[in-house]
């Protein structure tokens, strides 16, 4: 564990802190002021989470084969790159300015994950009602799946660590008429990007995970003991 | 991404010094950011026909209009289908921003998703593209309409389609059904909840009347309707597997197990007249030997079984006759397996060694009490006649006293394990 100890203690008093600290630990159950769950369950749950989007990105790779193979040529050609629709970007772009994202507050990094997903989740489902093969089906709800158990488990970390998860709706944007696409290879196109944006999130959330969990490990223990009258 | 592996690795691994994953690659596209920022749909061109289904065969010419807004001329474009680019010699340009191609004798769509037809600009940006649908025929006939109901509750139906050949063109299934003399058709919604030609149709549907159920296959190309199968919610009911299966050793028997299960709960008010069956199978092997004469009882001796051997034990019911239905019902699923093992040879009272009246007693019970039956007094009196006979032959070879039967088997049919004594059978 970290032992913290206050600036300018002398050695004496570091040892008797870092002695105190090992027995409260010893003790930890029969201490019921101790509130030190919180931060090791979120760096638990950052490391969980950061786990499932490499899961994901690898099923990812499976998917997204299977699928554009589906699509045919060209979609499923390595260096196929169309154009994008030019109209309100439909899920958050993972694309941000460096500096911009080194910037982001924890919050501000978690919610912009969460919002993502949430979306691109709604997306997906969508996607999953209208294929065609059995194999894309089940390949496309499996997905679904683990997907929203990285939903949730963003929202865990989130609760954990104190933040209020965001608010406001999670679904395709305006009536379900209005952002489909016009005509059957525009969708094809459709379906590409969303494919595409699902990947570049992932490689981006575990950057995203990553740095989180540097700043919460979880061996690291903060007893509040000041407000326990120790 | 990089060259050809675009859906590989991510950019950081292979840019070590880079913290972020890839900006470039996503940031490029066919034209500069202002090139059509202010469209709401993007449409730097028209194709025309937009989508088309056609016949295997046929032929097709495609037009491709570029819109005024963009400085295209019709020499500047060029088309490809899947990815393959169409020779120059089949293009005609019909105005000075309107390019046509010509498709002669067309394949069966290469997927299901529609051949890709794209009309490019000179630099291999896409303006347009268009979806071809080749298709041989309208769908087969879907056929062997089978259905089943879950404890009278809901009911699910599979099919099979028409012909299991390459269609080209996806075909969308749809169960319909209505009962006979009353108007309105009813559409399934569940889908494939019993493998991929199947749907579940969960509630609202009466008993005590028939139904009439169907399935239309449609593709792109036309529909095609299955004969109309008609049935009663009672005719085709299944029920769950029995539950609380037991498997228990008989006494010190070494060839028997004992089961014991409880009827199914669900229909447990109405099955006056189910049937049981029992598979069984010894461990190291996949193959079950079926116990078919259990009638309705619900419970069951295993006999001529191996000593000390492990085997596993599965129950099913079939609710035949329920409500008086004539049909022959439905055998629910096995239930799941339940393993026990026999006893070793020699774990009987008597030591290692096998006395001999037992052990003939047990040869000659493995030939004759099979099934079901219940090992009573009948058996034992067949058996000591057997045992009179053999013993007077061996008689005449050397002496081997009658009262050497022992008391261990007597436990048959006497004691635990689910059939009761019956009266004058020999007790413990």
């Amino acid at each position: 564990p970290d032992v913290r100890a206050d600036d300018g203690d002398p050695a004496g008093d570091s040892w008797g802190i870092f002695t105190f600290l090992c027995a409260a630990l010893c003790n930890l159950p029969a201490l019921p002021a101790l509130n030190c769950s919180e931060e090791l369950g979120a760096g638990q749950s950052i490391q969980q989470t950061y786990d499932l989007t490499r899961y994901l990105e690898h099923q990812l790779r499976t998917l997204a084969g299977t699928y554009l193979n589906y699509l045919g040529p060209p979609f499923n050609e390595p260096d196929f790159n169309p154009p994008r629709m030019a109209r309100a970007e439909r899920v958050p772009s993972a694309t941000v300015d460096l500096d911009l994202w080194r910037g982001l507050t924890d919050n501000a990094r978690l919610a912009a994950n969460y919002r993502a997903y949430s979306r691109l989740l709604c997306y997906l489902r969508v996607l999953d009602g209208q294929v065609g093969t059995a194999e894309l089906r089940h390949r496309l709800s499996h997905f679904c799946a683990s997907l929203q158990g990285l939903v949730l488990s963003i929202g865990g970390v989130m609760s954990s660590l104190g933040y209020p998860l965001p608010a406001g709706p999670v679904g395709p944007p305006g009536p379900p008429g209005a952002s489909a696409a016009p005509n059957d290879f525009l969708k094809k196109m459709d379906d590409f990007w969303l494919l595409k944006e699902l990947q570049t999130w992932l490689w981006r959330s575990a950057k995203d995970f990553n740095r989180l969990k540097k700043k919460v490990p979880p061996a690291v223990v903060t007893l509040r003991l000041e407000a326990r009258g120790f | 991404p990089e060259r050809g592996r675009a859906w590989e690795a991510s950019g950081s691994r292979d840019h070590p010094g880079w913290e972020f994953p890839l900006l470039e690659g996503l940031c490029k596209t066919a034209a500069p950011p202002g090139f059509w920022g202010n469209l709401k749909f993007w449409n730097p061109a028209v194709i025309s026909p937009q989508d088309p289904t056609l016949l295997i065969g046929s032929s097709l010419v495609a037009t491709c209009t570029v819109s005024p807004d963009f400085p295209l001329k019709a020499e500047d474009l060029y088309w490809t289908l899947n990815g393959r680019r169409l020779p120059a010699a089949s293009y005609a340009a019909l105005g000075p921003s309107t390019l046509s191609v010509a498709l002669a004798r067309l394949n069966g769509s290469r997927q299901q998703s529609g051949d890709n037809l794209v009309c490019h600009s000179r630099d291999g940006g896409i303006l347009a593209g268009s979806c071809l649908y080749v298709g041989c025929t309208t769908p087969e006939k879907p056929v062997n309409i089978t259905c089943w109901s879950k404890n009278m509750k809901d009911l699910t139906c599979k099919w099979a389609p028409g012909t299991e050949g390459e269609t080209f063109l996806h075909t969308n299934y749809t169960l319909k059904y209505k009962r006979r003399w009353y108007g309105q058709d009813n559409t399934c919604q569940e889908y494939h909840t019993a493998g991929t030609y199947s749907c579940h149709i969960p509630k609202d549907l009466a008993l005590f009347t028939p139904y009439e159920i169907w399935v239309e296959a449609s593709n792109r190309l036309g529909v095609a309707v299955s004969d109309v199968v008609m049935l009663d919610i009672l005719d085709v009911v299944t029920t769950d597997p029995p539950s609380d299966v037991h498997v228990s050793r008989v006494g010190d028997l070494e060839d028997q197990l004992s089961v014991r299960w409880s009827s199914p709960p669900a229909l447990k008010d109405f099955l006056f007249q189910a049937k049981y069956q029992i598979q069984y199978r010894v461990e190291d092997s996949s193959e079950w030997k079926v116990v078919d004469d259990v009638g309705n009882q619900t419970s069951c001796r295993l006999a001529g079984l191996r000593p000390g051997t492990v085997y596993f034990v599965q129950v099913r019911c079939n609710p035949f006759s329920i409500y008086g239905s004539k049909k022959a019902g439905i055998w629910s699923d096995w239930s799941n397996p339940t393993a026990a093992s026999t006893p070793r040879s020699g774990e009987n009272k008597f030591g290692a060694r096998e006395p001999k009246p037992a052990r003939q007693f047990f040869g000659w019970v493995k030939k004759h009490a099979y099934g079901c039956s219940n090992l009573g007094i009948k058996l034992y009196d067949q058996w000591r006649v057997w045992l009179q006979k053999s013993h007077k032959t061996r008689n005449q070879v050397g002496k081997e006293p009658f009262a050497l039967l022992l008391p261990g088997w007597v436990g048959i049919g006497g004691e635990n394990a689910g059939s009761p004594p019956t009266p004058g059978m020999l007790g413990g």
